[in-house]
Parts: structure tokens; C-alpha cells; sequence
């Protein structure tokens, strides 16, 4: 019962992750850890192979129907790695809590400009389309990069609005080309945590065999939705990492309150 | 339709002669298959050998049974995360064999750096 309760979870999240480009993972761990009481330090190895799964099998879709901006994604992917690697290395001098609470001010600020006055403003065509604004989009990757290893959030919810606002995206391509770039840093990610054996296999088993499947069904409806729905979508999900960040800010500063 | 976008007009390097122009664009198609050829690949084998090594459970529980879900399971994690390697290294490839090497470098640089941070420890 609970392995298919966990691929029906897998499910869940590999659909969410594969139409907003955000991998799973925001869903995914607090589903395993409220849901079914697993620990976050398994959790979050696990919901990061989910991620790597969802990535796997959206992006092959999205390759496929040219909706992945193969040239943006690498050149993205260089800046989140170094930011990445500096946000590692700077974690010992910062405070996540405070990050947490900054990063949460900020994803609340995005979801809430996505919820009232996102549609209104023009999309741009997802034909013949250029990215624009370089700079920031590679200024903004580096701080997605080092926030993603500072507080464990992935890159997607702060590289989607970058590129579809910033850089004059079409959503769908941003969140095509975000779903391309998250299978590699997750992979990295996992991979250190194999190294250090606190990756549960069993618990990954049916997660994977979720997140494939609901991954592909994502891949499948992603061109079909109307954009406006995803964005909502986006937002709502938005609001959920606002939440999870305020908590972490929270516990942080505050532990004496949330205990 | 999404389908159409914007690789029509990423699919040329600029200062491209025209008459290169058509060879070109179709191997960019062609490599960019590769690409969802290899992802799709990994994600299917791998998650094929999950789905198997769930199957297994449900047989009676033995040594063997156990060291061949153990084995099943661990395969299967580490070709699903060499996957997105993979198709990183393709892509820089593929976009090099057309002479945009600056993503070849981009690819390039991105493996090295995620190498020393794993090697390190890191979380990247």
C-alpha cells in the first residue's frame, strides 16, 4: 500500500515538476516528510533523483518538440554551477535562516506579481523569439546557483521567472529549458550525497517509477496548456517555497518560538 | 504551435554561409534527437529496472532475491544520473561539430566544475 501511496506521490510530482520546469523536489519533500513521516535528511537526497528522474524524462519530450533552448540552457547551466559552488563555499559564513527569509520575501513577491499582474502583460511568441538581457540572466543564475546550494531549493522557481520575465522568454520555453538544466546540478547534488551513502534506494524505487510516469504525462500536456494556466500554476507553487523558506527562516531565528 | 519555436532561429551560428546553411540545420536536428534519445533511453532503462526491482519484492524473500534488487536498484540509480552527463557531453559535442564552440567550452566548463565540486564534497 504505501509503495504505491509513494509512486502515486512520485506521480504527483514528477506531473508538477515537468509542466513548470521546477523538477519535483519543492513538491516532493514536504509530501515525504508531512505525508509519510520520512526523515528530511532522506527526503531530500530522494526528491533530488526524483528531480534528476522528472528532468530525464521531461527534457527528452521538450528536445524532441524543440521547446528546450538547448544553447540558453548551457549557458545558464556554466553560471548556476559556479554560483553553486561559491554558495557552498559561502555557507559557512552566512546565515541560511536570514537567505531563507530574503529568498521567501522574494518568491512571494514573483508569485504575487505572476497572480495580479502577470497576465496582463504580453507574452512573447514562442516562434522566432530571441533571449534578451544576458547580463542578468547570467548575474541571476549565479545567485539561483548559489541559493540552490545554500538552502536546498533547486534552481527552477528563480530560473523559470528569470528567463520568461528577465529575458523575454516564452514561458513555455523557459520552463522547457529550466526542466533540460535541473537533471544536471541534481545529478551533482545526489551524487555527493551517494558518496556519503544517504541515499535510500528503496525509498527512491517507487518514487522513480512515479515520477517517470507523471513526468511524461507533464511532458505530454505542457504544449497543450494554455500559458496562463501554468503561470498560475507557477505562482501557487511559488507561494508553497515562500512558505517552506519562511519556516526554514523561522526555525532559524526563532527556534526557542517554533518548538 | 510550441513545436516550431525558437530553434528556428538558434538553429544557425551567426556568420554562417548561406549555402552551409540547410547541412547544418539538419544535423542540429539530428543531434538534438540524439539528445532526446539519450535522455528518453536513460529514463526508460532506469526506470524499467526500478519497476523490476519492485517486482521483485513481491517474490518470496530469499538471498538471492535480495542481492538482485540491491544490484537491480543501484544500477538503475547510476545510469539515471549518468544520464544528464551524458546528455551534456552530447550536446557540447553536437554544437561544437557545428563550429559554435563557445557551448562546447559551456559544457565543458560546466562538467569540470561539477566534477571538483563533487569531489570535494560540495553540494552543486
Amino acid at each position: 500500500m504505501t509503495v504505491l501511496l509513494l509512486i502515486a506521490a512520485g506521480g504527483f510530482g514528477g506531473l508538477t515538476g515537468a509542466l513548470l520546469g521546477i523538477g519535483g523536489g519543492v513538491v516532493l519533500v514536504p509530501l515525504l516528510v508531512l505525508g509519510f513521516g520520512v526523515p528530511l535528511e532522506e527526503a531530500v537526497p530522494a526528491s533530488l533523483m526524483c528531480v534528476v528522474a522528472s528532468s530525464c524524462a521531461a527534457a527528452a519530450s521538450y528536445v524532441d518538440n524543440r521547446l528546450s533552448d538547448i544553447r540558453l540552457g548551457l549557458t545558464l547551466e556554466l553560471a548556476t554551477v559556479i554560483g553553486a559552488i561559491i554558495g557552498g563555499l559561502a555557507a559557512a559564513y552566512l546565515a541560511p535562516a536570514m537567505v531563507a527569509v530574503v529568498f521567501g520575501l522574494f518568491t512571494l513577491y514573483v508569485a504575487l506579481q505572476i497572480l495580479v499582474v502577470g497576465s496582463r502583460g504580453r507574452e512573447p511568441v514562442a516562434t522566432g523569439y530571441v533571449p534578451t538581457n544576458y547580463p542578468l540572466g547570467i548575474s541571476g543564475s549565479l545567485v539561483a546557483g548559489g541559493l540552490s546550494a545554500l538552502l536546498g531549493v533547486g534552481g527552477g522557481p528563480l530560473k523559470v521567472p528569470l528567463m520568461s520575465y528577465g529575458m523575454r522568454v516564452p514561458f513555455k520555453v523557459a520552463s522547457a529549458t529550466s526542466n533540460l538544466m535541473i537533471g544536471i546540478t541534481g545529478a551533482a547534488s545526489v551524487a555527493s550525497y551517494a558518496w556519503r551513502g544517504h541515499v535510500k534506494l528503496q525509498l527512491v524505487s517507487p518514487l522513480v517509477v512515479g515520477v517517470l510516469a507523471g513526468a511524461y504525462l507533464g511532458s505530454q500536456l505542457m504544449p497543450r496548456v494554455p500559458t496562463a494556466v501554468l503561470k498560475r500554476l507557477f505562482a501557487i507553487v511559488l507561494l508553497l517555497v515562500a512558505v517552506q523558506m519562511f519556516w526554514k527562516g523561522g526555525e532559524g531565528l526563532w527556534p526557542s518560538v517554533w518548538k | 504551435m510550441d513545436k516550431a519555436n525558437a530553434v528556428a532561429v538558434e538553429a544557425e551560428a551567426p556568420g554562417a554561409a548561406p549555402a552551409q546553411r540547410p547541412a547544418r540545420i539538419g544535423r542540429s536536428v539530428a543531434g538534438e534527437r540524439w539528445v532526446a534519445r539519450v535522455l528518453r533511453g536513460g529514463a526508460l532503462i532506469s526506470g524499467a529496472m526500478f519497476l523490476g526491482s519492485l517486482a521483485l519484492e513481491a517474490l518470496p524473500q530469499s538471498q538471492s532475491v535480495h542481492v538482485a534488487i540491491d544490484a537491480l536498484r543501484k544500477s538503475a540509480a547510476s545510469l539515471l544520473l549518468v544520464t544528464p552527463v551524458a546528455r551534456l557531453v552530447l550536446s557540447g559535442a553536437m554544437l561544437g561539430l557545428r563550429g559554435e564552440w563557445r557551448y562546447t567550452l559551456a559544457a565543458a566548463g560546466v562538467l569540470a566544475l561539477l566534477a571538483l565540486a563533487v569531489s570535494a564534497g560540495l553540494h552543486a
